[in-house]
C-alpha cells in the first residue's frame, strides 16, 4: 500500500528523518516507536503529504501523495488537534466527516452505535462544542472519526495518549480486533504494552533512521524493553 | 513586584516582538501616523470650533458632546479591548494572596493602550485652551477629571464584556439619549457637559469624578473576587451550543457542507462574530462621502465609498480565508474533499452577504439615484472580483488564527506583508479605472456598466477563477500547513 522511497526531511541543515525504504503491505498493523524526537510524526506527516520530504517520494496505492489526491478516498488519519474542527459538537464533526466520505446519515448512525462503551455517555447529546471537551474525550472524538466511512488505511499518532485506563483497553481490543480485516492500520505509541498487543509489526525509529524493523513474536515486547531501558 | 516580573516577559517575549525588523518598522510607522493624524485632528478642533460657532465657548461645545465621546469609546473598547482576566489562572495556586492578583489584573488594564485614548483625543484640545487663556489649573482639572472618566470606562469595560446583556443596555442607553434629545425631552449630553463646565470654573470639584471611578473599580474587584475559581468567572464560559442544522442550506449540494460550518463558525467564534459586525459598519461608509458637497465630482473617491459600502465583509471575512481554518487545517488538507468546493463555499458566502448588504444600502438612493447607481455597480464588482482578488489576498495572510479570541488593535504584525500591501492595488485601483475611463471618455453611465460589467465578467467564469485560485492554494499547501502549525 505504502512504499516510501529515499525518503529525508532535513530542516535548517539537520536530517530528522532518513528513511532508505519502507513498506507498508495491506492488513498490516504497523506499529512505529522510537523516543522523543525520532521522527515519528515527520513520518506520518509525510504519508499525508502533510510536508514535503527533502528528498524522496512516498506512493500510496501507487501514485505519489504529492502529486494526487486520490488516496484521501482511502486513507484517514488523527494526528492531532489540528485534525478536530473545535467549535462543532461532536455529532456535528461526525456528520462533517461523514459527508466528506460519502456516509449516509444511517450508515454513521450504525457505525457510531458499536463506540458507545468507548464514548462513556460523555460524548454524545452533550451539547457541547468538541473544544470544551476534556483532552482525553477530543482524542476519542478524533480516533472514532478516522474509522468513518470505512477507510482502507488509518494512521494514528499516539492514540493511547491522554485516554484514561479503561479507555487504553477499550481502544486496544477494538484495534486488536479490526472488524475490516483488509484495514491497515498505522500507528506510533509510546506505551509498548499496548503497540504490541496491537501492531504485527514494529518498527523502531532512533534519531530518524529505522534500526529495527521486526514482526512481533513473543520477544518481541521484551526486546524493545531492552532497547528503551538502554541494555 | 514578582507579578510584575511576570509581566515584563510576557510583554518581551510575545511573538509581536520577534516579528521581523522591518515588520516592526512599518508597524511602529503606521502607529505613529495614525497617533499623528489623531493629535492633529484633535488640535485643529479648538481653532475650528473658536471661528464657527461665535456665540458660544469652543469649551462649552465640546463639553456638551462629550457624553457620547464616552459611548463611543465604551463601543470601541467592547469590541477590540482584550481583558487580561484569564491569564491568572495559572497564578492561583501560587502563593500570591487572592486580593492581590486581582488587584494586579485590574491595575494591569490600566496600561492598556486603550487608556491612551485621553491623551489623543483630549489632551491637543486642553493644549489649545491653555493658548486661549484658560487658567492652568482649570485646564488640568478638567482633563484629569476626562481622564478619571476613561478610567472608569475601562473598569465598566469588564463588566459589559462578561455579560451581553449589559452591552445591549448600553445601546439601548445610548439610543434613549439621543431619542431624548432628538425629540427635546432630555439632553442628557448637555446635562454632562454642565458638570465639566463646572470643573473649569471651580477646578477643585475634579475630585467628584473620583467616586465614580472607585465605585466601577470596587464593583469589578467584587465581581472577580467571586468568581475567583477556576470554573467560574475566570476561565471563557462554556456556552450552550448556537446554531443549527441550517437544512435549508441543503439545496446547495456538496458547498452547503462547507456554507454550514463557516456560518456555525462565525456564529460561535468571537472573532469572526467581531468580523461580520465590522463589516456592516462599513455600510455607513457612504455617508460621510455621499453627504458632502465637495466629494460630489471626485469619481474616485465615489467609487471607493461604494466599494466600501457593500464589500466590508468580502473585504474583512475574505482576506482571512484560509486562516480562519488554521485550527483544522491539516484536517481539510487530508480528507476526501476537492479544494475548489471549499473556496467556492467562502466564495457563495461571500456573495451572499454583500447581496444582504447591498440591499441594505438601498436607501442611499436618497442622495441621489447616480449614487445608488453606483453603489449597485460597485456590489457586482465585489462579488464578481473583489471576492477573487481578497482570497488570493488571503492566501498570503499565514498566521493562525485563534478564532476565540478578540483582535487587538495592531494584533496582525505577522500577517502584514509587502504582497498584501500590493494587493489593495487591484481591489480599488482597478475598480477606480473601471470607472473613471469610460465615465470621463463616453458618460458617467458607461462608467456604472463597466464597473458593474467587471463584476458580473467574474461571476459569468467563476468556475475559470476557482479552478485557477484552487491552483495557487495547492501550491502553497504545504507552507500553509506548516504555518499555521505554530
Amino acid at each position: 500500500m505504502i512504499q516510501a522511497t529515499q525518503i529525508s526531511k532535513v530542516y535548517n541543515g539537520i536530517t530528522v528523518l532518513s528513511v532508505d525504504h519502507l513498506t507498508i503491505s495491506k492488513a498490516e498493523h504497523f506499529g512505529l516507536v522510537g523516543n522523543n524526537g525520532a521522527g515519528k510524526t515527520t513520518l506520518f506527516s509525510l504519508l499525508l503529504d502533510l510536508i514535503q520530504p527533502t528528498t524522496g517520494a512516498v506512493t500510496n496505492h501507487g501514485v505519489n501523495v504529492a502529486a494526487s489526491e486520490s488516496w484521501k478516498k482511502t486513507t484517514a488519519a488523527f494526528i492531532d488537534d489540528n485534525f478536530l474542527i473545535d467549535y462543532l459538537t461532536p455529532e456535528e464533526y461526525f456528520e462533517f466527516v461523514a459527508q466528506l466520505r460519502k456516509t449516509s446519515k444511517e450508515a454513521l448512525a450504525a457505525f457510531l452505535a458499536p463506540f458507545s462503551d468507548f464514548f462513556n455517555d460523555e460524548i454524545l447529546n452533550q451539547k457541547k462544542y468538541i473544544r470544551d471537551f476534556s483532552k482525553g474525550n477530543q482524542k476519542k472524538i478524533g480516533l472514532v472519526a478516522a474509522f468513518i466511512g470505512d477507510p482502507s488505511m488509518v494512521i494514528l499518532d499516539e492514540p493511547f495518549a491522554n485516554l484514561d485506563p479503561s479507555s487504553q483497553f477499550k481502544l486496544k481490543t477494538f484495534l486488536a480486533n479490526e472488524t475490516n480485516k483488509e484495514r491497515t492500520l498505522v500507528i506510533s505509541s509510546h506505551d509498548l504494552n499496548h503497540v504490541t498487543d496491537v501492531c504485527n509489526r514494529i518498527v523502531l525509529l532512533e534519531k530518524g533512521e529505522i534500526i529495527r524493523d521486526i514482526p512481533k513474536t513473543p520477544k518481541t515486547l521484551k526486546e524493545l524493553e531492552a532497547y528503551f531501558s538502554g541494555q | 513586584m514578582n507579578l510584575f516580573s511576570l509581566q515584563w516577559k510576557e510583554t518581551f517575549r510575545a511573538p509581536q516582538w520577534e516579528a521581523k525588523m522591518s515588520i516592526k518598522i512599518i508597524m511602529t510607522l503606521v502607529t505613529i501616523y495614525f497617533l499623528g493624524s489623531f493629535l492633529f485632528g484633535a488640535s485643529v478642533v479648538y481653532p475650528i470650533l473658536n471661528q464657527k460657532i461665535l456665540d458660544r465657548e469652543p469649551l462649552e461645545v465640546f463639553n456638551s458632546i462629550v457624553l457620547y465621546f464616552f459611548f463611543v469609546e465604551l463601543i470601541i473598547r467592547f469590541f477590540l479591548q482584550q481583558l487580561p482576566v484569564t491569564n491568572i489562572q495559572s497564578l492561583i495556586l501560587l502563593p500570591f494572596k487572592k486580593q492581590k492578583i486581582i488587584h494586579h489584573v485590574l491595575l494591569k488594564s490600566i496600561f492598556s493602550g486603550f487608556n491612551l485614548w485621553p491623551f489623543i483625543i483630549y489632551l491637543p484640545f486642553a493644549i489649545s485652551m491653555v493658548k486661549d487663556d484658560y487658567l492652568g489649573s482649570a485646564v488640568l482639572a478638567w482633563w484629569t477629571s476626562l481622564l478619571l472618566v476613561t478610567l472608569s470606562i475601562n473598569f465598566i469595560n469588564y463588566i459589559i464584556n462578561k455579560n451581553n446583556f449589559f452591552f445591549v443596555l448600553l445601546l439601548l442607553a445610548l439610543a434613549g439619549v439621543i431619542a431624548l434629545d432628538g425629540y427635546n425631552y432630555f439632553d442628557l449630553g448637555a446635562w454632562v457637559g454642565k458638570a465639566f463646565d463646572k470643573v473649569v470654573k471651580e477646578p477643585v470639584l475634579f475630585w467628584a469624578f473620583l467616586i465614580p471611578l472607585i465605585g466601577c473599580y470596587s464593583l469589578v474587584f467584587r465581581y472577580l473576587k467571586k468568581g475567583f475559581y477556576l470554573d467560574a468567572g475566570l476561565t471563557k464560559k462554556k456556552k450552550s451550543v448556537q446554531g443549527g442544522d441550517f437544512k435549508a442550506l441543503n439545496f446547495l449540494g456538496n458547498n452547503a457542507l462547507f456554507l454550514k460550518n463557516d456560518l456555525r463558525m462565525i456564529i460561535r467564534n468571537i472573532r469572526p462574530r467581531q468580523t461580520v459586525l465590522m463589516s456592516f459598519l462599513f455600510l455607513f461608509y457612504g455617508l460621510i462621502f455621499f453627504s458632502q458637497d465637495i466629494y460630489s465630482d471626485q469619481a474616485y473617491v465615489l467609487v471607493f465609498a461604494s466599494l466600501f459600502v457593500t464589500g466590508g465583509f468580502t473585504m474583512t471575512f475574505g482576506n482571512y480565508v484560509p486562516a480562519w481554518d488554521s485550527s483544522c487545517y491539516k484536517l481539510l488538507m487530508t480528507q476526501n474533499l476537492a479544494y475548489k468546493d471549499y473556496l467556492l463555499s467562502k466564495w457563495n458566502l461571500m456573495v451572499f452577504v454583500t447581496a444582504v448588504l447591498t440591499i441594505l444600502s438601498l436607501p442611499y438612493v436618497y442622495f441621489g439615484w447616480n449614487i445608488l447607481a453606483l453603489i449597485l455597480a460597485g456590489a457586482l464588482f465585489n462579488m464578481g472580483l473583489s471576492t477573487w482578488i481578497t482570497l488570493l489576498g488571503g492566501l498570503m495572510n499565514k498566521s493562525p488564527m485563534k478564532l476565540n479570541v478578540k483582535a487587538k488593535a495592531f494584533e496582525n504584525t505577522q500577517a502584514f506583508s509587502l504582497n498584501q500591501f500590493l494587493m489593495i492595488i487591484p481591489k480599488l485601483i482597478v475598480p477606480v479605472l473601471l470607472y473613471a475611463v469610460p465615465a470621463a471618455l463616453i458618460s458617467p453611465v458607461a462608467g456604472y456598466f463597466s464597473l458593474g460589467g467587471g463584476g458580473v465578467l467574474g461571476i459569468i467564469f467563476k468556475n475559470q477563477l476557482a479552478d485557477w485560485t484552487t491552483k495557487l492554494y495547492i501550491k502553497q499547501k504545504h507552507e500553509t500547513i506548516e504555518a499555521f502549525n505554530k
